[in-house]
């Protein structure tokens, strides 16, 4: 098939392109362009609220200083084992030292181990209207934020979009779309309720999905 | 005084004829004058239903000819409503009586969307001293977008106790010709509403659609329930003069 | 009647005096229900949000391949490959000749009905390969060895104890307790730990796509376990099958379809994971795979398109809530209609796909009741599609001529008024003398398809225009 023999593709446009010669009828818009969300007003409180309803633990702290200790309390509650942070600034900054019984992988040592305790990775940005983080594949990789039965972001307050409008134009009018194979829009813990609607968190991703959430990172 | 011309669905005609009597002395008592042109005979829905548009299309032409020169056509039904407003354009697109049929579907009215929304009555002067749960049928709801006009007239009537029953807007299983070939399935949909209405306490189940009571109405008998059915216009007839035990659906029709 | 007409009947006859199942559905429909009007108070105005989502389609679909022609454009000049199959056989054979060239053993794969459409699993089974279902209500069904009950929740029929029976036989190893747990948290944890290792070892990873984003040259999957995540991030190949008509036109259009497709499939404001994947991994990336395959799937999607009356059924997102708010899907379940596709939409749908002479019966088991087209996202008028489905159906000449016969004799009686009383009357009168005979509700009773399951209705001795005709009215 790597020799692009592909004889339906010319005959599914085909069929496409005549099909559509008939109009398919229109049913206009009753209300015009009517606002679909509520505004955005206080985007960080907008965010902590959500976070509250889909279970994100969100940790707000002042500055680098308190999120550091923030991130060594939260790997506190972690079991011993591998970490994998990240390879970039604003982690090397928060992850100083590590209490006994973890150990950091890097990123730039490769993606996760089947059995890492937690991962700790920044964001593209966070999505208020939602109480979502929006990442990319640069964000330490595919693996990183679901391989571990905790995730850990760590954010600034200016990485605050108000809505998914507004994340969404972001990536791609920035390029960072194009540039990354995936992007991934993370809500709350990794959830199933297949069985009796039964809500259950931590499926195949996370249990814990922690964002610690810097006003000044100065 | 408005003018009013009868639109006896052709089952009420032969089966429910109470249903046309009390629609008619309502209307009458808030000051309509009637008349019923005798000539009609069914708005085409079986047929159109059941997939059949040529031959339900001759007779939606009868339908508009009959009616061609009313000044208000209402109807006990909201189906057949439905099907003389929302289906006879689409039936008739592109032959001749394409406007007609524009234009008749716009006099035509569902009997509680007339008393509320066009002759401005909700008070009717009836006495109906039960406990009444409201059955929404779901072409009167989802085509006619009729969900408080009926509950707004039964609201006004003396003694009557209005509940609301669960999920009164999920289908009772008629479906016309649905009702006989997937037989098991209407016949669980209606014990389904059967047995919603006996849990909302009500004695009498009330509708705008005497199809949907017909079929909820067998079904309740046949498990000996204590719940009866009646026509919105049943109980808007009774009034405190007239002294006449409530007539359900069955006893209407046993008595003389 | 066909055969698939008949294995409907007898189905859904079983399923209706099923009372545990018809619980179980009952029960997860009121927590729907309760989760949805919770999901809509996001919205400002859920009509808007509805209207919204239903332009976005239409401009994708009436403009289908200028819009899949960029979306192949972007994807293969991000090292992704398209492969256009217009036919089931074509895209097993597709995926089934990537798996063998790359020496697959292992695939996980993420709830896809595309995937169950063209029946892919059997196709790879037979090449030796192991598939494994990791989504939690299709790896419960694949465990059973039985078809999705619904479009999002697979196993919304069963209860917690029947699944843990179900695990505690065939996933004994995974279980922890010894003892018969039926807590949900335990039976969750026993399937990850069954499948985890499946989603290490796997070398190849297929899921669908809920969208494929033209101006993004991504596909766009929505999970709320993360299974496609990581299916996604550890397989060395990833296969994506979806039908064409996926296609949006911009990624900003998923501002609006992500939150409707959550709160119309789940009642939630938005599904945990929303992932877009736009090619393999890319240089200078740490994980994912080296090889990105979308195959885009026809099946009969362009006969549908061509319909220009229902064009518009290829705008559904495959939610589920015209299934949830279904009242015969509700009482019969998604088993009885042997079909990919299930409830409002698989009865509109499955015609078209597979042939009207063999699956009409479906728009004709519905009261046309309306409560699919009230809840669509996408706004489609789903059961007026029916009724088109009815009408085309007789057109084709494909109705019984018992019923042809009966409508014909039908619209003689309703020509003239003098002959409608006099058929009227007579029918009246019958009736009144089989219910003396005390024939009523027998094998001998002409009425019995409506005695058989209720009252009869008591006959009238006089019809309304008698009535009104001695009353001295005019």
């Amino acid at each position: 098939m790597e020799s692009g023999e592909n004889p339906g593709r010319e005959r599914v446009l085909g069929r496409i392109r005549s099909a559509l010669k008939a109009p398919a009828a229109h049913h206009d818009s009753v209300a015009g362009d009517r606002p679909i969300f509520r505004v955005v007003t206080d985007p960080l409180e907008r965010f902590q609220s959500e976070c509250a309803n889909n279970a994100t633990e969100c940790i707000l702290v002042a500055d680098a200083d308190s999120a550091r200790e923030a991130l060594r309390s939260v790997l506190a509650s972690v079991p011993s084992g591998e970490v994998y942070v990240e390879d970039a600034s604003l982690p090397h900054r928060l992850l100083k030292e590590l209490d006994g019984g973890h150990s950091v992988r890097w990123s730039s040592e490769g993606p996760p181990s089947e059995s890492s305790q937690a991962t700790v990775t920044t964001a593209e940005c966070l999505v208020a209207s939602h109480g979502s983080v929006l990442m990319t594949s640069s964000n330490g990789g595919r693996g990183a934020s679901v391989v571990a039965p905790v995730h850990i972001v760590v954010a600034t307050e200016a990485q605050l979009a108000p809505d998914l409008s507004a994340a969404l134009a972001r990536v791609k009018q920035s390029g960072v779309a194009e540039r990354n194979s995936s992007l991934f829009l993370i809500t709350g813990s990794s959830r199933t309720a297949d069985i009796e609607k039964i809500l259950v968190l931590g499926a195949h991703g996370p249990r814990r999905l922690v964002v610690i959430l810097i006003r000044n990172p100065k | 005084m408005r003018k009013v011309s009868l639109f006896i669905p052709c089952f009420v005609d032969q089966l429910t004829p109470e249903v046309g009597l009390d629609t008619a002395r309502v209307l009458r008592r808030i000051g309509c004058e009637i008349d019923f042109p005798e000539a009609q005979t069914c708005c085409g829905q079986p047929a159109f239903n059941t997939g059949y548009w040529d031959d339900a299309r001759p007779i939606a032409a009868r339908f508009l000819r009959v009616f061609h020169a009313a000044d208000a056509i209402v109807c006990p039904s909201g189906s057949c409503t439905t099907m003389a407003r929302n289906f006879y354009p689409e039936l008739l697109a592109g032959t001749a009586l394409a406007e007609e049929a524009r234009s008749v579907g716009q006099r035509v009215f569902e009997f509680s969307e007339f008393m509320v929304k066009i002759a401005g009555v909700s008070d009717v002067g009836a006495q109906f001293p039960h406990r009444v749960a409201f059955h929404d049928a779901c072409h009167s709801l989802r085509e006619l977008h009729l969900k408080n006009e009926p509950r707004e007239l039964l609201r006004k009537v003396a003694g009557l106790e209005l509940v609301e029953m669960p999920r009164s807007e999920e289908c009772c299983g008629f479906g016309g010709t649905f009702s006989t070939k997937f037989g098991t399935i209407s016949a669980a949909m209606g014990e389904t509403k059967a047995g919603n209405a006996e849990i909302s306490g009500a004695e009498y189940l009330v509708s705008t659609d005497p199809s949907c009571l017909l079929h909820i109405d067998g079904v309740l008998r046949r498990r000996n329930s204590r719940v009866r059915t009646i026509h919105l216009a049943g109980i808007l007839a009774r009034t405190p003069a007239g002294a006449e035990s409530p007539r359900t659906f069955s006893q209407a029709r046993s008595a003389k | 009647m066909t055969t698939a007409a008949r294995e409907f009947l007898r189905s859904a006859t079983r399923e209706t005096a099923n009372l545990p199942a018809r619980r179980a559905i009952r029960h997860a429909v009121d927590q729907y229900d309760a989760a949805l009007e919770r999901g809509r108070t996001q919205f400002l105005d859920w009509e808007a949000a509805r209207q919204k989502c239903y332009e976005i389609k239409w401009e994708a679909l009436n403009h289908l391949d200028r819009y899949l022609l960029e979306f192949e454009e972007r994807v293969k000049a991000r090292g992704g490959q398209v492969f256009w199959a217009e036919t089931a056989e074509e895209a097993r054979g597709y995926v089934a000749e990537v798996a063998s060239r790359c020496g697959v053993r292992t695939v996980v794969k993420s709830k896809s009905m595309v995937t169950e459409e063209i029946h892919l699993t059997p196709a790879l089974e037979k090449l030796g390969i192991r598939v494994f279902e990791t989504d939690l209500g299709e790896f419960i069904m694949q465990l059973r060895n039985e078809p999705p009950f619904h479009i999002v929740t697979p196993a919304m029929h069963l209860t917690r104890s029947d699944i843990a029976k179900l695990f505690h036989e065939k996933l004994a190893d995974a279980m922890t307790s010894g003892a018969a747990g039926d807590d949900p948290p335990e039976l969750v944890a026993a399937a990850r730990r069954a499948l985890r290792q499946a989603f290490f070892s796997a070398e190849m990873g297929i899921t669908g796509a809920n969208f494929l984003v033209a101006d993004a040259g991504m596909i766009a999957i929505t999970t709320n376990e993360g299974n496609d995540r990581l299916g996604t991030a550890l397989p060395r190949i990833h296969v994506a099958i979806a039908g064409i008509e996926k296609v949006i036109p911009r990624m900003g259009d998923l501002a609006t379809l992500w939150p409707v497709l959550a709160t119309a499939g789940t009642g939630q404001t938005i599904t945990c994971y929303n992932t877009l994947i736009g090619g393999p991994r890319a240089p200078g990336e740490i994980d994912g795979p080296e090889e990105f395959h979308v195959v885009l799937l026809d099946n009969g999607r362009t006969d549908l398109l061509a319909d220009a009356e229902q064009r518009e059924v290829l705008h559904c997102v495959r939610c589920g809530s015209c299934l949830n708010a279904c009242p015969v899907f509700r009482t019969v379940g998604g088993h009885a209609y042997h079909t990919t596709y299930s409830g409002p939409i698989g009865s509109v749908l499955t015609p078209h796909l597979r042939g009207l002479n063999e699956f009409q019966h479906l728009s004709y088991a519905s009261s046309l009741c309306g409560a699919c087209s009230s809840v669509c996202p996408v706004k489609i008028d789903l059961h007026h599609h029916l009724l088109h489905n009815r009408r085309n159906a007789v057109h084709e000449g494909d109705r019984p001529w018992q019923e042809r016969i009966g409508f014909r004799m039908w619209r003689w009686a309703m020509s003239g008024s003098r002959r409608f009383a006099v058929m009227g009357w007579l029918g009246r009168s019958a009736s009144r003398i089989l219910q003396w005979l005390k024939l009523g509700g027998t094998r001998l009773d002409p009425l019995r398809p409506w005695t058989k399951y209720r009252a009869a209705p008591v006959i009238p001795r006089k019809s309304f225009r008698a009535m009104w005709r001695e009353s001295g009215e005019r």
